[in-house]
């Protein structure tokens, strides 16, 4: 089992073309952790935007009447990835990891492999 | 001219600030572009650090009342803020069983509150609220730096 902080730096460490990485509580809003980012990827306000996009999603999935989770969510850009994962145990209820990747030097499904394992081990 | 909220701890303002004076039309545009950006907002609020109101966009509420509560609420908090050393207020946010409200600091002598339902998104309602809090500063730090000169 493996703390916030821990989990973070395991996702930038060992996923390739990370570019920043947040745990975020989607009832608030608010980033639990954050690791990474630049100038140009502030990764609070990826927070705040991607809880809308979360919201969304779990609002879609219950008008369509389907008994369905979010396993993870994938946003194609020109030149990036990004990845959102809904944490599934107990203690993560109500978070999600968002995963910036950088299109050229990240393996997709490798890093959809490693966030699933990544938030597997995660106890928040 | 960049005066700081510092000076509503201890000091009044150097003149009493009329809130007429600064309310315009930006105000206004400010105020409702928020209520279109922010979800589950229910009202906005402009307000002197004394307590009066600026301008608002609420409904079914006594926005005086609120100016005169956000400020008492202020004096305490940028004390609060002071004594433990964590230097200017910035913004104070209370959550209630039923919503948020919060209040952001907006130039020397303004604060900028917000009202928002209990789903609303906290990160978002920060983001907006500090750059439209940026924006109110500078619309009313303009109009002080005119009345002190005239």
């Amino acid at each position: 089992m493996a703390n916030t902080e821990t989990a973070l730096k395991d996702v930038m460490s060992s996923i390739d073309g990370a570019i920043g990485v947040a745990l975020v509580d989607y009832n608030s809003g608010m980033a639990l952790g954050t690791l990474g980012g630049s100038a140009e990827l502030d990764l609070n306000v990826a927070a705040a935007g991607n809880t809308d996009v979360v919201r969304a999603k779990v609002r879609a999935i219950e008008l369509l009447n389907l008994k369905e989770a979010i396993e993870d969510i994938l946003i194609s850009l020109n030149t990036q990835y990004h990845l959102i994962r809904p944490l599934t145990g107990r203690s993560g209820k109500g978070l999600f990891l968002y995963l910036a990747l950088d299109r050229s030097r990240a393996n997709l499904a490798m890093a959809r492999h490693q966030l699933k394992r990544i938030e597997a081990e995660l106890e928040v | 001219m960049k005066r700081t909220l510092r000076q509503f701890t201890g000091r009044r303002p150097p003149v009493l600030i009329d809130p007429e004076l600064l309310a315009g039309p930006g105000l206004l545009d400010e105020l409702s572009g928020l209520r279109a950006r922010v979800p589950h907002l229910t009202g906005s609020l402009v307000a002197t650090t004394d307590g009066l109101v600026v301008a608002h966009d609420t409904r079914g509420l006594e926005p005086s009342g609120v100016a005169a509560l956000t400020a008492a609420a202020l004096g305490v908090g940028a004390r609060l803020a002071e004594a433990t050393g964590q230097g200017e207020f910035r913004e104070l946010l209370t959550r209630g069983e039923l919503g948020y409200t919060a209040t952001y600091a907006a130039g020397s002598f303004v604060v900028l509150t917000l009202l928002a339902g209990p789903d609303a998104n906290i990160g978002r309602l920060h983001l907006e609220a500090r750059r439209a809090g940026r924006r109110i500063a500078e619309l009313s730090d303009a109009v002080l730096a005119r009345q002190d000169r005239d």
